[in-house]
């Protein structure tokens, strides 16, 4: 065993998703140790949550994980509506699943795209992932008037009822999206290299991953089947047929081919949401002054796992604590062990098929 | 065994000419995105640009300021001798706090405040950026490319 | 005197536009598959791309970093950049441009397209930069271990013709081009993927693999350090498409049209096919290649030898 290299992986490189810092022990070029180093995204989002009355801080869920703000601003509202006990009408509820549902599969398609051009696909997948998310972002833009941060959801409804004619702009969007995921299957998923690259890399074992608390697309892929639409089903997702797909071995390939068949379920649930619609006012008025009392811990099926918020109400316009529990910052934990004994070019794809985002890590 | 062998390589082989077929099928399409600086995508209706104001519309109920999540916007007033009109002496907008989430534009009670269609928004002077006078009609005129 | 000179200044100038050619040609290419349109603002279709780019690399500022090996640093680019030119010698364009017919032109064409291995384990072990330097090592390894398979298949060619110039060559391909011959489609397979390998193409390009390594050896280059690498990057592309048009394609035999037309629409054609390999396949792993070098290439390679050498005897 000759001389160890130390190798600061990050914060600037192209492949650590965001500002992750790894800093890795090379032996020639098999990683030995790894070490992570975050917080260089940390914006106190948990005492700003303090702050601000329960409406204000919802734009600030959207910087959490920015690649699904849909689904945090649900996995928020839901917690605080639950703490205050606010109704939803049921289009409110039906629109929130069609939503998040296609906030899902955005995700998803990102992190399709990111993960082949870790393995160095030249940018060619991830530009056809984020054509097809175009479509979704611009009906977000004409759905809640911006395309990133989205700020839609409300307690107790959505900002504004979608506008008319996005029913057919669902549909035509989910009959593309099934062309689009056998062009995906053909250049990436069973593409040789790919292949070669990706199975048997970085095999998280079921017992690992749960004692790791990894959860969401990644867990699913160590075999475990859990999900918490099936589990716990929140708004109404008791009401819609869909499977859970699970990976067999747990490699990078699993968490990659999960996430591609849990866009076909996603699909299939919007299909089903889309023509169960109700009718009926969604809108909730933001100058609604909110205030209670209690405690609730509230967890959702995000895009990368569970978010959980735990929210202590002491009868203020604020929330007097705000815990954020981040699918990421779990998943991530697992990487240290992953990646020991991998090559670099592997560690490279294991991070990738962790799927994490900065913003949700650091808070 | 070599005949696995020679049968893994040549399975391989199909699966790469698979990809190149896809790519080739998406050489023939249209390019999806705009020749941005010459051709422009309008903005969608709901869409969230910079704050703006109808001044002759506010009652100067404060509530924009209240709902603020990042206090981008400052109001404030003096009411004229008769106690009854009021009159704003300064209405500005930071738009280096604002984080363009709507909220005031949706509490306003007589939709005095909005979000309009810019999307150019890039300043010369950093000055004119943090203290945006929303009473002025001139407002966005320094912003590059947008008309307000 | 002045001739050669000439032919020389004719080959940089040629190496220079074609380079920026195959710069914007690659941009196109890349933004066609991507559904994209890539550069329009300068020229007609952005036409013009390349010289803007190549004013904004000459006016940057020259970054030489802190502990640099100053020679290995200062000299890499040109170990790269010169066997890229030397390798123009011998280059026939059209029955009467060659710079010099050598009748070894095959193995003079071979070792010094090999050369450029020195200056990129140059730029990598002076960059005085981790990344750099596992890039270097990477591709020595790589270049070394894919020049076994690549002789093995120009060997097939040589002995088909049974001659060692270029020209020679192309004259033993009037009567048919040596790609539509059984074993010599093979042999052009494995000069293709070898030679995709020679030049860090993908899904070879581990020695600059962005998502791992930067930019690998050339990640500490800036200003017209780095535009030679480019450029002795995008010219040994031309080499080795060039190469394969002379071996495999008839080089510049072809009707109607002029031999040097010829030439470069077979070169340029092969240099698309790269191109579309680029933006289609994900990079292999270092030992996937290393593997797939020793384990099926030169097998394969040492077979057809051994099979057609056989019926070549009889």
């Amino acid at each position: 065993m000759g001389d160890l290299v130390t190798i600061n992986m990050g914060p600037q490189h192209p492949s650590t998703h965001g500002v992750l810092y790894l800093e890795l022990q090379l032996d020639g070029e098999v990683v030995v140790g790894c070490k992570t180093h975050l917080g260089y995204l940390h914006r106190s989002i948990e005492k700003i949550a303090e702050n601000r009355t329960y409406t204000q801080f919802i734009p600030f869920t959207d910087r959490l994980d920015y690649l699904a703000s849909m689904n945090n601003n649900l996995g928020y509202c839901l917690a605080v509506e639950k703490l205050l006990n606010v109704a939803v009408t049921p289009r409110a509820q039906y629109l929130r699943v069609i939503i998040a549902e296609l906030n899902r599969v955005v995700s998803h398609l990102v992190a399709i795209g990111t993960f082949a051009q870790d393995l160095g696909a030249y940018a060619t997948p991830l530009f056809y992932a984020f054509s097809d998310r175009e479509k979704i972002v611009e009906l977000f833009d004409s759905i809640c008037g911006s395309r990133l941060t989205y700020n839609y959801m409300r307690i107790g409804g959505v900002s504004g009822d979608i506008p008319a004619g996005t029913e057919q702009v669902i549909k035509d969007f989910i009959k593309y999206e099934r062309k689009q995921l056998i062009e995906y299957n053909e250049l990436l998923t069973y593409n040789a290299i790919f292949l070669a690259r990706s199975k048997n890399i970085g095999i998280l074992s079921k017992e690992a991953a749960i004692n790791y608390s990894v959860t969401g697309p990644i867990l699913r892929a160590s075999g475990v089947k859990w999900d918490l639409r099936k589990e716990e089903p929140y708004l109404v997702y008791d009401q819609f047929n869909f499977d859970i797909p699970v990976g067999t071995v747990g490699d990078s390939w699993d968490r990659f081919k999960v996430k591609l068949d849990e866009i076909e379920q996603s699909l299939r649930i919007i299909e089903q949401a889309i023509g169960a619609i109700p009718e009926g006012n969604p809108v909730s008025k933001v100058n609604r002054v909110f205030r209670g009392t209690g405690e609730i811990y509230l967890r959702t099926e995000n895009p990368r796992g569970e978010l959980g918020f735990y929210l202590v109400a002491e009868g203020g316009f604020n929330p007097t604590r705000c815990k954020i529990r981040s699918p990421s910052f779990s998943n991530l934990s697992a990487l240290e062990e992953l990646i020991k004994g991998l090559n670099i070019s592997d560690a490279v794809c294991v991070l990738g098929s962790l799927d994490i985002v900065m913003g949700e890590i650091d808070r | 065994m070599l005949f696995i062998y020679i049968k893994r390589i040549f399975i391989g082989f199909y699966s790469l000419l698979k990809g190149f077929k896809v790519t080739f099928k998406n050489l023939l399409k249209k390019p999806v995105t705009l020749n941005y600086p010459v051709v422009k995508q309008p903005m969608k209706e709901r869409f969230r640009g910079m704050v703006d104001l109808y001044p002759d519309k506010c009652v100067i109920c404060y509530q924009c300021i209240k709902i603020c999540p990042t206090a981008a916007l400052d109001l404030g007033h003096k009411t004229l001798e008769d106690n009854k009109t009021k009159n704003i002496t300064k209405f500005t907008f930071n738009a280096e706090l604002c984080c363009f989430c709507g909220l005031c534009d949706e509490i306003c009670p007589t939709e005095a405040i909005f979000l309009n269609q810019m999307y150019e928004v890039s300043y010369f002077d950093h000055k004119d950026l943090i203290k945006i006078d929303l009473m002025s009609p001139e407002k966005y005129k320094n912003v590059d490319g947008g008309t307000s | 005197m002045i001739p050669m000179l000439l032919s020389g200044l004719a080959a940089i100038g040629f190496i220079a536009f074609s380079a920026m050619f195959l710069i914007w040609l690659e941009r196109k290419i890349s933004a066609w598959i991507q559904n994209r349109m890539g550069p329009m603002m300068t020229g007609f279709h952005g036409t013009l791309q390349p010289i803007a780019d190549t004013i904004k690399l000459l006016l940057k500022e020259d970054i030489v970093p802190k502990g640099v090996d100053f020679l290995s640093w200062w000299l890499a680019p040109f170990f790269v950049t010169v066997p890229v030119v030397m390798a123009f010698l011998v280059i026939p364009f059209s029955p009467k441009w060659i710079a010099l017919d050598l009748n070894v032109g095959v193995v003079y064409i071979c070792s010094v397209t090999s050369l450029c291995v020195l200056g990129i384990f140059m730029a990598g072990w002076g960059s005085n930069n981790k990344y750099s330097l596992l890039g270097g090592m990477r591709s020595a390894a790589q270049i070394i271990s894919y020049e076994v398979p690549l002789l093995l298949s120009v060997l097939l060619v040589v002995m088909e013709a049974g001659t060692l110039s270029m020209q020679g060559i192309i004259h033993a391909q009037s009567h048919g081009w040596f790609i539509l011959k059984p074993h010599l489609t093979l042999a052009f397979l494995i000069y293709f993927i070898s030679a995709t390998a020679e030049v860090n193409r993908v899904p070879f390009d581990i020695p600059e693999a962005e998502s791992e390594l930067v930019a690998g050896y050339h990640t500490e280059y800036s200003g017209m350090k780095f535009a030679m690498f480019f450029v002795a990057e995008y010219t040994n592309m031309f080499i080795i498409s060039a190469i394969a048009t002379t071996l495999f394609l008839g080089g510049w035999q072809g009707p109607w049209l002029p031999g040097v037309v010829w030439f470069l629409l077979k070169s340029y054609g092969v240099i698309v096919l790269l191109m579309w390999m680029r933006w289609t396949l994900p990079r292999v792993r270092m030992d996937q290649m290393m593997s797939f070098a020793w384990k099926v290439l030169t097998p394969i390679a040492l077979l057809n030898i051994l099979i057609s050498g056989w019926f070549m005897v009889k």
